[in-house]
C-alpha cells in the first residue's frame, strides 16, 4: 500500500512540474501548445542517454534535458510566435509529432519502439536514491523549485510584462515591450522545465519508450493546467492531483481495462467543455466579475 | 527668437489599402514643446497617420523622423524605446491589471524585465521595483489617480480611464506623446478634467501631437494644427488660421 | 520512374483526401476565426455515419454515403450552436473556444472508440475496391473516386461562395465581420450555415478514407491539423489556397518516400511548414497578416 501511495505521490510532483511549466505558456502568455508531451520526452531521452551513453549521472542529465528542451522550444518557436498564436499551436503539433517520429524511428539513437531500460537512480554523493519514499522527497523538492521559479517571475516585472501581453498584446508593443522576445523567453523556460521533469522520469522509471509521450499526453497535461486554474500557481497542483486522481477511482470501479484508456479520456474532454462552459477560469482562478 | 528644429519630421508619408489611397504625399512638421493637432473629417487617414509613425502599420513610401532618426521599418516597440509612445482611441487599457500596474508597466524597469537579472540580481531588481512604484504613484498623483491606485483598469469611471491611458505613456518619459483622440466620449465636466492635463503635459516639457474632432477644442488645445484630408495634408498652422478658413471649414463639415 | 509516377498518383489522392478536410476547415476558420479542432471529430462521424447507415440499416452504399453527409453537415452545425455560439456570448476568448473544441474531439473520438472499439472496421464498397491500372500506376477505383470528389468539391464551393446569395454571405463575414453586421447579414445564421457547409464538404473525406482502409476513432485528430497546416500555407481566407496547400503537403509526403524513408514523411511536412511561415508566413494565396484592429 505504501509503495503504491509513493508512487502516486512521485507521478503528482512530476506532472505538477508539467503542468506549472506549461501554465506559464497557457496560463500567463495566453499561448497554447500541443507539444508538452514531446519536451517532456526530450527531457527523458536526453537525461537517458545522456546516462546511458556519456556515463554522466542524474544531475549531469537533467542539465542536459532543460538544454536540449528549450533549444527545440526556440527552434519551433522564433519562426511561428513572430507570426501569430494560432501558427504556435500547429507549429507545437508539428513538434509533438516529429518527436515522436524520432523516438519511434531513429532507432540507433533511441532503440524506438523497444524503449531504453537500465537508466540509473539518481546518484547525491554516493547515496542512491532509489528507495520509494526518498524519491517522493527528491520529486517534491524539485517540485517545490518549480513552483518558486514560477512565482519569482510571475511576481515581478517580467510577471507583469507577461499578464500584459495575454491581456492586450498591442498596448504592450506600443509601451515598449518586446513582445515577441518575451514569448520566445517564456517558450524556452517552459520547456526546460518541462525537460527537466522528463528527466525526472526517466531515473525514476528506469525505462521509458514513445508510448508515454504521445498527443494525447499532450492534452493530458494542457487538461491539468485548465482545469486546475491558470491564474493561481496552487492551480496546475490541484488540477494534477485531481485528475491523476481520476484513473485511480476508476481502477476501483472496476472498469474493464480495454474501456478504462477511452473512458479517461472522455472524462478529460467531458470536463474541458464543462468547465470552458461554466468556469473557464478553472478551479482557483478568480471569477470573472460579472459583467 | 530661433526657432528649433522639429523633432518629428513626416516626409512624403504613404499607405494604401487594397486600392484605397489612405495617405498620399503626406508631409508636416511638429515643433518640440507645443500641442499639435491633427485634425480632418472622418476617414482622412489621421489614426492611420499614427499607425505608421509608431510602426504599426508599414509605409510604402515616405520617411518618418524622429530628431533626425529614421523610425520608418522599425516594429512599434522599438519606436517607443526611441521615444514616441501614443494612446488608443479605444484605449487599450490591461483590464484586468491594477491602476498603479498599467502605470508601472511604463516604468523604467529593465532589470526586472530580464530573466536573467531578476534571479542572479536579486537586491538590484528590489530596489528598481521600489524605485519604479514610487515614480508611478508621483504619475498617479499628477494626474488625480493616486487614491484609485489599487483598483483594477475597468473598474474605473470612463473619464479616469482616459487619464490613466494618459498616464501610463506620460511614465515612461518619452519625449514624444501622441494622443489619439483624448477628449472623445466626454461630457463638458469631464472635459474640464482632460484638457488642463494635456496642457500640463508640455508644461512639462514633452511634445504633442493629438487627433481631434472637435472643431471647438481645437483653438484651446492646440498651438499648430496640421489639416488633413483624403490622406492629404491640405494645410498647417495656427489654430485660428485654420479655423478661420471657409474652404477648410466646407470640408470638415462635408457641406 | 515508375516508382515516381505511382508516388506522385498516390500523393494526388491522399492530397484530394487532404483537400477536401482542408477546404471545410479553412471556410469555418476564414469566417468564424475558430480554431476548430472538433473538425477532425465531424470527418470520424462522418464515417461511422456512413458504417452505421449501411451496417445497421442496411443502405445501399450510395445512399449510405448521402446520408452520412447529412449528418455530418447537422454535427458540425450542432457544434456551433450548442458549444461555440454560447461560449461567445459569455465572452469567451480564442483559446477558450479552442479549448472546448478539444475537449469536444476527445470526447467524441473516445465515445466511438468505446461504443466501436478502436479497431478498425471494414466496410462493404463492392467494385469500388478494383484495381485499375493507368500506365505504370495502379490506384483503385475508390482512388479516382477520391480525386474526383476532391475536384467536384472545389468546383462547387467555388460555385456557391460565388454566385449564390448564402455564399456572398459568408464571404462578406469571412472579409469583414463588422462591416457585414452593418449591411445587416445575421452573423449566427451565417456561422451556422458555414459550419454545415463546412462540414459537408470534408465528410467524404473521412468516410472515402474508411472505406478505404477502414473506419478508425482516432484518425480526425491528425487530419484535422493537417488541414490546418495545408490552409496556412495556401493562405488563410483563400479556397484556392487550401486546395493548393493540401497537394502540396500531400505530394510532398509521398514523393518525399522515394528518397526519405516513410517514417520520416511527418518530420517532411512539418519542417516545410516551420520553412513557409518564416519566408511567407500569409501562404500561397493569403491575404498579408495584418495587426489587429487599432
Amino acid at each position: 500500500m505504501t509503495a503504491y501511495l509513493a508512487h502516486f505521490l512521485v507521478m503528482v510532483a512530476i506532472y505538477a512540474i508539467l503542468a506549472l511549466s506549461l501554465n506559464l505558456l497557457i496560463g500567463y502568455s495566453g499561448i497554447f501548445s500541443l507539444a508538452h508531451a514531446a519536451i517532456y520526452g526530450i527531457g527523458a531521452y536526453a537525461s537517458a542517454l545522456a546516462a546511458l551513453n556519456l556515463g554522466l549521472g542524474f544531475w549531469g542529465g537533467m542539465v542536459v534535458a532543460a538544454g536540449v528542451g528549450a533549444f527545440a522550444s526556440a527552434l519551433v518557436a522564433i519562426p511561428s510566435l513572430r507570426v501569430a498564436g494560432d501558427y504556435y499551436v500547429v507549429a507545437s503539433f508539428g513538434l509533438q509529432v516529429v518527436v515522436l517520429a524520432v523516438f519511434m524511428n531513429w532507432t540507433d539513437l533511441t532503440n524506438g519502439h523497444a524503449g531504453l531500460p537500465g537508466i540509473p537512480r539518481p546518484n547525491l554523493f554516493g547515496w542512491v536514491i532509489d528507495q520509494p519514499f526518498e524519491y517522493v522527497f527528491l520529486a517534491a523538492a524539485f517540485a517545490v523549485l518549480t513552483w518558486a521559479v514560477c512565482w519569482r517571475l510571475t511576481n515581478s516585472a517580467f510577471g507583469r510584462v507577461l499578464q500584459a501581453i495575454r491581456d492586450d498584446e498591442i498596448a504592450a508593443q506600443a509601451m515598449g515591450k518586446n513582445v515577441v522576445l518575451v514569448k520566445i523567453v517564456i517558450a524556452c523556460i517552459s520547456s526546460a522545465l518541462g525537460a527537466m521533469a522528463g528527466s525526472l522520469y526517466a531515473h525514476y522509471i528506469t525505462y521509458i519508450n514513445p508510448s508515454s509521450f504521445s498527443l494525447h499526453e499532450s492534452i493530458f497535461i494542457a487538461t491539468l493546467v485548465i482545469l486546475g486554474g491558470s491564474e493561481r500557481l496552487a492551480g496546475p497542483i490541484v488540477g494534477a492531483f485531481l485528475l491523476l486522481a481520476i484513473p485511480e477511482v476508476l481502477k476501483f470501479m472496476a472498469i474493464p481495462d480495454t474501456v478504462a484508456a477511452p473512458m479517461r479520456q472522455i472524462i478529460y474532454g467531458a470536463l474541458l467543455i464543462v468547465f470552458m462552459l461554466v468556469r473557464p477560469e478553472g478551479i482557483l482562478g478568480r471569477a470573472r466579475h460579472g459583467r | 527668437m530661433a526657432a528649433e528644429p522639429p523633432i518629428l519630421c513626416v516626409e512624403g508619408l504613404a499607405r494604401s489599402f487594397g486600392g484605397i489611397q489612405a495617405v498620399d504625399a503626406c508631409t508636416f512638421d511638429v515643433q518640440p514643446g507645443v500641442i499639435t493637432g491633427l485634425i480632418g473629417p472622418n476617414g482622412a487617414g489621421k489614426t492611420t497617420v499614427f499607425n505608421l509613425i509608431t510602426g504599426f502599420l508599414g509605409a510604402d513610401q515616405g520617411s518618418i523622423r524622429l530628431r533626425g532618426r529614421e523610425l520608418l521599418g522599425l516594429s512599434p516597440h522599438r519606436v517607443e524605446r526611441l521615444g514616441v509612445v501614443r494612446t488608443f482611441q479605444h484605449l487599450r487599457l490591461w483590464n484586468k491589471m491594477s491602476v498603479l500596474e498599467n502605470v508601472l508597466l511604463g516604468c523604467d524597469t529593465p532589470a526586472g524585465e530580464n530573466v536573467f537579472s531578476l534571479f542572479l540580481r536579486a537586491g538590484a531588481v528590489r530596489a528598481e521595483e521600489a524605485r519604479a512604484r514610487e515614480r508611478a504613484m508621483e504619475v498617479l498623483q499628477f494626474f488625480g489617480l493616486a487614491d484609485r491606485a489599487g483598483e483594477l483598469a475597468e473598474d474605473l469611471a470612463y473619464p479616469e480611464q482616459k487619464l490613466l491611458s494618459m498616464a501610463r505613456i506620460f511614465a515612461t518619459d518619452a519625449p514624444v506623446l501622441l494622443l489619439d483622440e483624448p477628449t472623445s466620449g466626454l461630457d463638458s465636466e469631464s472635459l474640464g478634467r482632460i484638457v488642463p492635463m494635456v496642457r500640463r503635459l508640455v508644461d512639462h516639457g514633452k511634445t504633442v501631437l493629438l487627433i481631434e474632432h472637435n472643431m471647438e477644442l481645437i483653438s484651446e488645445l492646440s498651438d499648430q494644427v496640421v489639416f488633413l484630408h483624403q490622406g492629404r495634408v491640405l494645410a498647417a498652422g495656427p489654430p485660428a488660421e485654420i479655423t478661420r478658413d471657409p474652404a477648410l471649414t466646407e470640408i470638415y463639415f462635408g457641406v | 520512374m515508375d516508382l515516381f509516377l505511382q508516388l506522385a498518383a498516390t500523393g494526388l489522392v491522399v492530397g484530394s483526401l487532404y483537400a477536401l478536410c482542408a477546404l471545410g476547415w479553412g471556410l469555418i476558420y476564414g469566417t468564424t476565426l475558430h480554431f476548430h479542432v472538433a473538425h477532425g471529430a465531424v470527418f470520424t462521424l462522418a464515417a461511422y455515419f456512413a458504417y452505421a447507415a449501411q451496417k445497421f440499416l442496411g443502405l445501399p452504399l450510395a445512399v449510405a454515403v448521402v446520408a452520412a453527409i447529412a449528418a455530418a453537415a447537422l454535427s458540425g452545425l450542432l457544434i456551433d450552436l450548442f458549444i461555440y455560439q454560447p461560449l461567445e456570448r459569455r465572452g469567451a476568448i480564442r483559446t477558450t473556444l479552442f479549448i472546448a473544441s478539444l475537449g469536444l474531439l476527445t470526447l467524441i473520438e473516445n465515445v466511438l472508440a468505446i461504443i466501436f472499439t478502436p479497431d478498425p472496421l471494414r466496410m462493404d464498397v463492392g467494385w469500388l475496391a478494383d484495381s485499375i491500372q493507368l500506365g505504370p500506376v495502379f490506384l483503385t477505383r475508390l482512388h479516382l473516386v477520391s480525386m474526383a470528389t476532391a475536384i467536384l468539391g472545389f468546383l462547387a464551393l467555388m460555385a456557391f461562395l460565388k454566385y449564390s446569395l448564402w455564399g456572398q454571405a459568408i464571404r462578406a463575414v469571412s472579409s469583414s465581420p463588422e462591416m457585414a453586421r452593418t449591411v445587416g447579414i445575421d452573423l449566427r445564421r451565417v456561422h451556422l450555415l458555414t459550419y454545415a457547409v463546412g462540414s459537408a464538404i470534408s465528410a467524404p473525406a473521412g468516410i472515402l478514407v474508411a472505406m478505404d482502409v477502414g473506419v478508425e476513432p482516432y484518425r480526425g485528430t491528425t487530419f484535422v491539423l493537417l488541414a490546418s497546416v495545408a490552409v496556412i500555407m495556401g493562405g488563410i481566407g483563400s479556397i484556392p489556397g487550401a486546395l493548393l496547400g493540401a497537394l502540396f503537403l500531400a505530394l510532398l509526403e509521398n514523393i518525399g518516400v522515394w528518397k526519405i524513408p516513410s517514417e520520416w514523411q511527418s518530420t517532411i511536412s512539418f519542417g516545410v511548414f516551420l520553412i513557409f511561415i518564416v519566408v511567407r508566413p500569409r501562404g500561397f494565396f493569403g491575404r498579408k497578416i495584418q495587426s489587429a484592429e487599432i
